[in-house]
């Protein structure tokens, strides 16, 4: 369980959070928004990485600025853009995460082989990583996240730069974790996937949360339909009219040479004339 | 899980030895060129003193040798810290963990260390085979080779905590390395620089380790001086290191 109150970033001149108020007790809880909206900062908060300028933290009641020690043992966090030592292997990477979790030798390696066995990726354990995929390289440390089986891992931005069918494989491997997961993401496809609740950040701070369903229930029953230079919208983006119109209306849009979507998360940025760049 | 104690300072060791070897050992494996170019500059300098001096000036190229290998190997550990820090975020993995900063330090700086192994040795043996070593003059190389050592890369870790993007590393590292062995007094004896001169560079701690050094090898004027001075400045880039490595930000 984690508890955020009122909490602010500022670096220099730029207010990175502006006071961000939020109960995560979720399993999965994702996190979205624009690039800047503030989701590493908060991460990198919430993880130790970073002191945060006013506000408060608990992590299952331990104090982010008190008990820095004691939550370090809990958490496990994976940044955004980590990328594994071309010259280590996967089993290497897991070795020393684990030995730096204070694991002995022995169970860092059983655990660790266990963790690249639960992934599909024994056969690579002794490859170096600068010979492995993106979609594996993430893998490894999923697989740190798997072997540590801490309470709390984040992840910023996991799937970022894959292809569709490795991103699949990355999400296959999260769901193995028995953990409470944070993540970020900017794929909505991604959040709907995973995620029991859905956070969005907007320029430091919490526009709305709630389920998938809660978060679209404003375009329930609805379609979206688009158009270049259309001449009817809600918004427009560049030259693309957009405009949401009840379901039993699409055929007749359709008709009059407008593209027909469904909802999907996107349409929460979609909706206020901004759209989510990936 | 079980710890152990260093002077009463808790480290994680089995983290430090495996890192050691998993990075620095596996690198020389894995990456024998990086090795090789370690060692052509001091050896180059070796050859080129022998020729000069007829022999005369071996054992400073010998001694400047094994100092500017392990100074130049500490302070492109720079790059690593810095690329580790800003690049691929190995840093971060390990700050949200329960591995402490100096855990972390003391792991990378024995890397380092291990990556120098090779040249050491090399260079040890060259020192026997022309006279210049004894087993009590080892013990006192080694001792100070582990001070600049400690030296080096907690600069190296002040440098990779300053800087801001990786780009510049590769060139600050290549000049500190320069004015760290080939300006001081390591390759030459530190006696025939104007002494006002000499007071600059002792800012540099190679200055303090080649006078003790030399003096201590019948070489040159034994100085005593120089051994507070080494440990003071060993001291003093220790404390620094652990202020600008940001562990946390
Ligand atoms: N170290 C830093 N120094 C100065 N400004 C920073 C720093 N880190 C982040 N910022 C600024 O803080 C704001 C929030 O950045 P943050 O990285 O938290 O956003 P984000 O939501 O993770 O974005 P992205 O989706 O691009 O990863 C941005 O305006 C960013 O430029
Ligand atoms: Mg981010």
């Amino acid at each position: 369980m984690i508890s955020v109150n009122d909490l602010k970033k500022r670096y220099g001149n730029i207010h990175a959070l502006k006071g961000v108020t939020l109960d995560i007790d979720d399993k999965v809880t994702s996190i979205i928004g624009r690039n800047g909206a503030g989701k590493t900062t908060f991460i990198r908060i919430l993880s130790t990485q970073l002191k945060p300028t006013s506000g408060s933290v608990k992590i299952n009641d331990l104090d982010i600025n008190k008990d820095v020690q004691k939550i370090r043992k809990i958490i496990l966090s994976i940044p955004q853009e980590a990328q594994p030592v071309g010259i280590m292997t996967p089993l290497e990477h897991l070795e020393l995460y684990l030995l730096a979790r204070g694991y002995s030798l022995s169970d860092a390696r059983k655990e660790g082989r266990y963790a690249l066995e639960e992934l599909e990726m024994r056969d690579f354990e002794n490859v170096p990583c600068d010979e492995l995929s993106g979609g594996m390289k993430r893998k490894v440390f999923v697989a740190m996240a798997l072997a540590s089986r801490v309470e709390i891992v984040f992840l910023d931005e996991p799937t970022t730069g894959l292809d569709p069918l490795s991103r699949m494989e990355v999400w296959n491997s999260i769901r193995k974790l028995d953990s409470n997961i944070i993540l970020t993401t900017h794929y909505m496809e991604e959040a709907s996937e995973l995620s029991d609740k859905v956070v969005v950040f907007s320029e430091g701070k919490v526009v709305s949360r709630g389920t998938v369903d809660e978060l679209l229930e404003p375009f329930k029953d609805k379609v979206r339909v688009e158009k270049t230079d259309g001449e009817e919208y809600d918004v427009k983006i560049g030259k693309l009219s957009i405009k949401y119109v009840p379901k039993h209306m699409a055929q007749e849009y359709l008709s009059r040479g407008y593209d027909v979507k469904n909802i999907t998360l996107d349409d929460l940025f979609i909706s206020r004339g901004i759209t989510l760049e990936s | 899980m079980t710890f152990s104690y260093l002077g009463g300072l808790r480290l994680n060791l089995r983290f430090i030895l495996v890192f050691a070897y998993n990075y620095g050992l596996k690198f020389i494996k894995r990456g024998p060129s990086y090795l090789i170019a370690s060692l052509a500059l001091p050896l180059s300098l070796l050859f080129l003193i022998f020729i000069i001096s007829g022999g005369k000036l071996l054992p400073y190229a010998i001694i400047g040798g094994v100092l500017s290998i392990v100074t130049s190997n500490a302070i492109n550990g720079a790059a690593d810290a810095a690329f580790f820090r800003l690049q691929i975020r190995f840093q971060d993995l390990f700050v949200a963990s329960p591995l402490t900063k100096m855990d972390y330090m003391a792991a990378l700086t024995a890397s380092y260390f291990v990556f120098s192994l090779p040249g050491i040795v090399l260079y040890v043996a060259l020192g026997f085979i022309f006279h210049i070593l004894n087993l009590l003059k080892l013990i006192v190389l080694i001792i100070v080779i582990i001070l600049i050592t400690l030296s080096f890369t907690n600069l190296a870790f002040i440098i990779a905590g300053l800087l801001r993007h990786i780009r510049n590393v590769w060139g600050i590292t290549a000049i500190l390395s320069i004015i760290a062995t080939v300006l001081t007094p390591t390759f030459y004896p530190y006696f025939i620089i104007p002494r006002d001169f000499l007071l600059i560079l002792l800012i540099s701690p190679i200055t303090p380790a080649s006078i003790f050094l030399q003096g201590y090898f019948g070489l040159a004027p034994y100085e005593p001086i120089s051994i507070p001075i080494l440990i003071i400045e060993t001291i003093a880039l220790m404390i620094l290191g652990n202020i600008f490595i940001r562990w946390r930000e």
